[in-house]
């Protein structure tokens, strides 16, 4: 080759960056293009800042649309990096080359990605079961990299070669083909422009499946018509910090990579060591050092064996060396004794890995920041660091946003707002919020720029990624609230879904219940849509299957504390049932509650209570209530009860008057229930249980008894006819009613004088 | 010989054994029949270069056997784990055959298996007469797999009483066996290890102690990983044992046998097998091997008490106790998965209704 030098790289491929540097050092360039985007170029110098530690992201947005970014992120073993700090170091020109941010993002469309098929084609013919195995075994775990690039180059050529360029169809090239090609005439004309400049030892750093493309640099014409003329809009740059699960997702540079810790592991160890069994040796000693870190029993004696167990397999395969899955097989077969949980936590801490990057405090304004100063702007919510209170009606649209902006800045813990008044009040008209600005959310703000580039983008992913981690459902329950108060319908989907499998798994039948009131909540009062709706409403309806299959086994033999607690959240959920009464749940609810009535090893208070609701639902009449009040207190001789007896009986009697303080003085059922069974003892009878009776009753007010009492003495009190007024005045009710309205704070589009 | 129902696996597959053999050109490790390339072809089935076909023994993924073959020949002792029914004993057997050329030595683990069982006994006659010798001596499959260099099976390891587990401790540390009435020690040579099989999910079982399993890779060979794969199995075995015990019923159709692999699945997983749904899993094992019996024991109902032809209410009464082991909280995790999911699938409305009257 000529001026130039070709270096085809896989993105973030500890091998490529390793024999990159050899490269470069050998070739000793006086100029380096790196693939990427020239809207980023001036950013470049940030990436040798003391205060920058990696990963990071470059992030090109459209300032009027920050949804709209591209990301590219770079960490110790890109190429790119490795390569842009070799150029920084040695104050070699170093610029990005590639089609423009700006020209791609005045468009709608996306560069075509290249083809995996050829690659598979590759594994296969190779022996691998993926692309991904083969690339990490021949190019990044390979110890000896002479011809390396000019090995990818070849190979690139023949892949490109079968695969065929792209023709143009009869209305010229598909959009994504266009930009392609647009991308790699960028390329050249960059190459072209270090050569103008008399550079003579260019160095070009890109994917190796562009390298083909960027050899003959002759038809000068047909780049220019590529190049010239493309429209453009106006785009930022900012970094934003990275993590090596978002590495691990997806990239700006196409597909992420699957495991950026094993990486990072294999960039250390090839520098300080040329030994490839320390690759494996170091890998092993950290994966049990992890196992020790959770209690899992993994000793020295065994490490060694896993490394020869992985060399072996090795062997048997015929690798050169162990490659990440045969490290994993050895680590489970003898570290995790077969157990494949602990790999699960191998995946996440060391192979993805959970380093989490930082941008210095100077470097430009990231995207969410600059759409928060937006919408402070258009809310009229300017920052300020003293303490205010705002109230916001939520009945105009600017209270509105303001309210989900608040809860949204909450969800992604940037707390300028706190809300006063107590969450869950969802038909409530008014908010009250404590508002603080304080110097260190930019900091937040920057943290939080990685979840999205708006308020409402990152919110919602940050929501959707706290659902995905939380594994109880109260929390879940909760940040459904949340998402519902800010207003994030994709998030709020996501939690359902969750929500669903989660009380499908819990086998804990007081935790479903505890669930279930503020879903009810969120299903009677909540703003969900249509669709989550339905999901919503068929989660409620199996949570509720769930609790009526598993109630009567969880409330056998309870202690008293335990059945206190129950009972409480069987009325509860008995309340819950009268909010969605529209749907059939009382049926089965109350069918459940029928069984257990007669369930012989039910607590007390329980059985009580059930029979209390029973009753009230109609379901037992009067004489079934009596016949069980007699049943549960006046079984054969009382004097022959032992104190567990006699204590389980007092406890249904609790259980039956629970609440009712009031309620029996005034509800002539109850009372003729009581009435009629008390009477109906005999004497003796009567002195017996007279204890347990007062026991019962101790826990009513003096003036409920008071009341009681009365109405024992004087019988009782008559019931207020119901009025019944055939003829009013529509003018004065009218007026009534508007009055009515303001003061209830209602919309008052009451149909007047109709 | 016609007279034995199964021969030994070395015996059944001894020409495929000769011509590995003799194609072999790997290095074998020392008293190893044949190469650990050799073994994994033996196991997992390929053509040699001469054309012979080997059959593959192994179905499921054959990373597994790799890592079992490669856990023998770092010598280091190997254990199959796995819920009943996925093959473990089968692997070993094989594995033994084709390394040592013997899978006979044996050792079948109960709760009454003792320490002479692993070590040695005596025969006690001649012990009586003549006191303690070397002739009086009984050895047991495994002193006899270290002194000839073989590899020793020990089934169902977690069945024998913990403190005679550990006798396996010093055999496996220090590849040696004292014996202290003779002032001897047997001492391994090269090729002796030990295949041991445990299953991870009946109950009753004695742990392993951590001395013992820090000895011992651990390879887990899983139920059948596609529900198609599962359904063939379950098909050729209930097949093969229905024409064993002349069962008079049709053989059941594909569609029966689908209904009962996917309910095992969809209860083993804990998710439905459109994905859509999660559900709890009962503490039964639900192994290939139980659905077989499941599809069995429904065909002889049948055959005997119906009218030939395998129905839902046949499978339902032996589908109810396959599922079902802990009467307690299996009971609600099945009629959940019953309300849940069987209900609502139309063309199950048969199974739900027998399976609910059973209920």
């Amino acid at each position: 080759m000529s001026n130039h030098h070709l270096f085809g790289i896989r993105h973030h491929g500890p091998g490529s960056a390793r024999a990159l540097i050899g490269a470069l050092e050998a070739l000793r360039p006086d100029s380096i293009l790196i693939e990427g985007p020239p809207d980023g170029d001036h950013l470049l110098p940030w990436l040798i800042d003391p205060d920058m530690s990696l990963p990071v992201a470059l992030i090109i947005y459209r300032p009027d649309q920050p949804k709209r970014s591209g990301f590219y992120p770079y960490t110790l073993f890109s190429p790119e990096l490795q390569a842009i700090r070799f150029a920084l170091a040695r104050h070699i020109p170093v610029r990005f080359a590639d089609l423009p941010q700006k020209h791609l993002m005045a468009g709608e469309h996306k560069p075509a990605m290249p083809s995996m098929a050829a690659m598979k084609i590759l594994a296969e013919a190779t022996g691998h079961r993926n692309y991904e195995t083969w690339w990490n075994l021949a190019i990044e775990q390979r110890r000896d990299s002479t011809d390396l690039f000019q090995a990818i180059f070849d190979l690139m050529s023949t892949l490109r070669a079968s695969e065929g360029e792209p023709q143009p169809g009869p209305d010229g090239y598909e959009p994504a083909q266009l930009l392609l090609l647009q991308r790699e005439a960028f390329m050249r004309q960059a190459i072209r422009q270090e050569i103008a400049a008399g550079r003579k030892r260019i160095a070009f750093v890109c994917g190796a499946w562009h390298t083909p493309a960027l050899v003959n640099l002759d038809d000068v014409q047909a780049d220019a018509r590529l190049t010239t003329g493309l429209p453009a809009v106006p785009v930022e740059a900012a970094w934003v910090p990275w993590t090596y699960g978002r590495l691990s997702m997806f990239s700006g540079y196409g597909a992420g990579i699957l495991s950026p810790g094993w990486y990072h592991h294999l960039w250390t160890h090839s520098q300080e060591t040329s030994d490839p069994a320390e690759v494996t040796l170091t890998w092993l000693t950290r994966v049990a050092d992890l196992l020790r870190q959770e209690d899992l029993d993994a000793s020295s004696a065994n490490v060694i064996e896993a490394v020869r167990l992985a060399e072996t397999l090795a062997a048997l395969r015929e690798l050169p060396f162990p490659g990440l899955p045969e490290l994993n097989e050895a680590t489970q077969a003898v570290l995790c004794q077969g157990a494949s949980e602990p790999l699960k936590l191998i995946r996440r801490k060391l192979i993805v890995g959970e380093r989490l990057g930082m941008v210095p405090p100077g470097s430009p304004m990231v995207p969410l920041q600059r759409d928060l100063y937006q919408q402070q702007k258009i809310l009229e919510l300017p920052p300020n660091p003293e303490t205010t209170t705002l109230q916001i009606d939520l009945r105009d649209e600017l209270g509105l946003a303001r309210s989900h902006l608040l809860h949204r800045l909450n969800l992604l813990s940037i707390p300028w707002g706190i809300p006063k008044r107590v969450r869950g009040l969802r038909n409530a008209t008014y908010e009250d919020w404590k508002l603080q600005w304080q110097p260190d959310f930019a900091l937040a703000i920057v943290e939080a720029s990685m979840w999205g580039n708006t308020v409402e983008e990152a919110a919602s992913a940050f929501a959707e990624e706290t659902a995905a981690n939380a594994n109880n459902l109260a929390s879940l329950t909760e940040l459904l609230d949340r998402v519902l108060l800010a207003e994030l319908p994709a998030a709020a989907a996501m939690i359902l879904s969750r929500l669903r499998d989660e009380t499908a798994l819990s086998s804990d039948i007081p935790r479903l219940m505890a669930a279930l009131p503020p879903l009810a909540q969120i299903l009677r009062y909540g703003s969900v849509r249509q669709t989550d709706q339905e999901l919503l409403e068929h989660i409620v309806d199996t949570l509720l299957t769930r609790i009526c299959i598993g109630l009567p086994t969880t409330c056998a033999a309870l202690d008293d504390n335990a059945a206190e607690e129950m009972s409480k959240k069987i009325g509860e959920t008995t309340g819950v049932i009268h909010t969605l009464r529209e749907h059939d749940y009382a049926q089965r609810w109350f069918d459940t509650l029928e069984k257990m009535a007669d369930q012989s090893d039910l607590h007390g208070l329980i059985r009580g209570r059930i029979c209390r609701m029973l009753l009230d639902e109609s379901i037992f009449d009067r004489e079934e209530a009596a016949g069980r009040l007699s049943q549960a207190l006046g079984r054969s001789s009382f004097a022959g009860m032992s104190i567990e007896q006699a204590i389980q009986a007092v406890t249904w009697l609790d259980g039956f008057l629970q609440g009712s303080e009031l309620l029996i003085v005034h509800d002539r059922r109850l009372w003729a229930v009581l009435d009629s069974w008390i009477s109906g003892l005999p004497q003796e009878r009567f002195v017996e249980i007279l204890p347990l009776l007062r026991r019962a009753f101790s826990h009513f007010s003096d003036a409920a008894r008071g009341q009681l009492h009365e109405r024992l003495q004087y019988g009782a009190p008559p019931l207020a006819e119901p009025l019944l007024i055939n003829t009013f005045d529509q003018e004065q009710a009218d007026k009534v009613l508007l009055l009515l309205a303001t003061i209830l704070g209602l919309r008052t589009n009451y149909p007047i004088g109709e | 010989m016609t007279e034995i129902i199964r021969a030994h696996v070395e015996q059944e597959y001894a020409a495929e054994l000769y011509e590995l053999e003799q194609a072999e050109t790997r290095p074998k490790p020392p008293n190893w029949r044949l190469s650990p390339w050799s073994v994994a072809t033996y196991l997992l089935g390929g053509t040699l270069d001469n054309g012979f076909e080997v059959n593959p023994k192994y179905f499921g993924n054959g990373r597994l056997i790799e890592i079992a073959i490669a856990t023998l020949t770092t010598d280091r002792a190997l254990l199959l784990m796995g819920i009943p029914g996925t093959g473990k004993t089968w692997v070993a057997e094989h594995l033994s055959a084709a390394i040592s050329g013997d899978s006979s030595l044996l050792i079948q683990g109960t709760a009454g298996t003792s320490e002479e069982a692993i070590r040695y006994g005596w025969n006690y006659a001649s012990l009586i007469a003549h006191g303690p010798t070397a002739e009086a001596l009984v050895p047991s499959p495994v002193m006899v797999a270290m002194q000839k260099g073989k590899l020793a099976r020990v089934e169902e390891l977690t069945r024998i009483p913990a403190d005679v587990q550990d006798a396996l401790i010093t055999i496996l540390s220090e590849k040696l066996l004292p014996i202290p009435e003779l002032n001897e020690e047997v001492m391994a040579i090269k090729g002796f290890n030990v295949i041991a099989t445990a299953n991870d999910r009946d109950k009753g079982v004695n742990d392993l102690s951590s001395a013992l399993r820090r000895r011992f890779n651990t390879v887990v060979l899983p139920v059948p990983a596609t529900a198609e794969e599962e359904v063939t199995i379950v098909r050729k075995r209930v097949r093969e044992l229905g024409r064993a015990l002349e069962l008079p019923a049709e053989p059941p159709a594909l569609e029966e046998i689908r209904r009962v692999v996917t309910i095992f699945r969809e209860l083993r997983e804990g998710l439905t097998t459109d994905g859509q749904a999660r559900l709890k899993s009962p503490s039964s094992t639900l192994s290939t091997a139980e659905a077989i019996s499941v599809i069995n024991s429904g065909q002889a109902l049948a055959a005997h008490f119906g009218d030939g032809r395998l129905r839902a209410p046949d499978l339902a009464a032996s589908l109810v106790g396959a599922v079902v082991k802990d009467p307690l909280h299996d009971v609600v995790i099945w009629r959940e998965y019953l309300d849940t999911v069987v209900k609502d699938r139309e063309e199950w409305t048969d199974l739900y209704r027998a399976c609910r009257e059973l209920a």
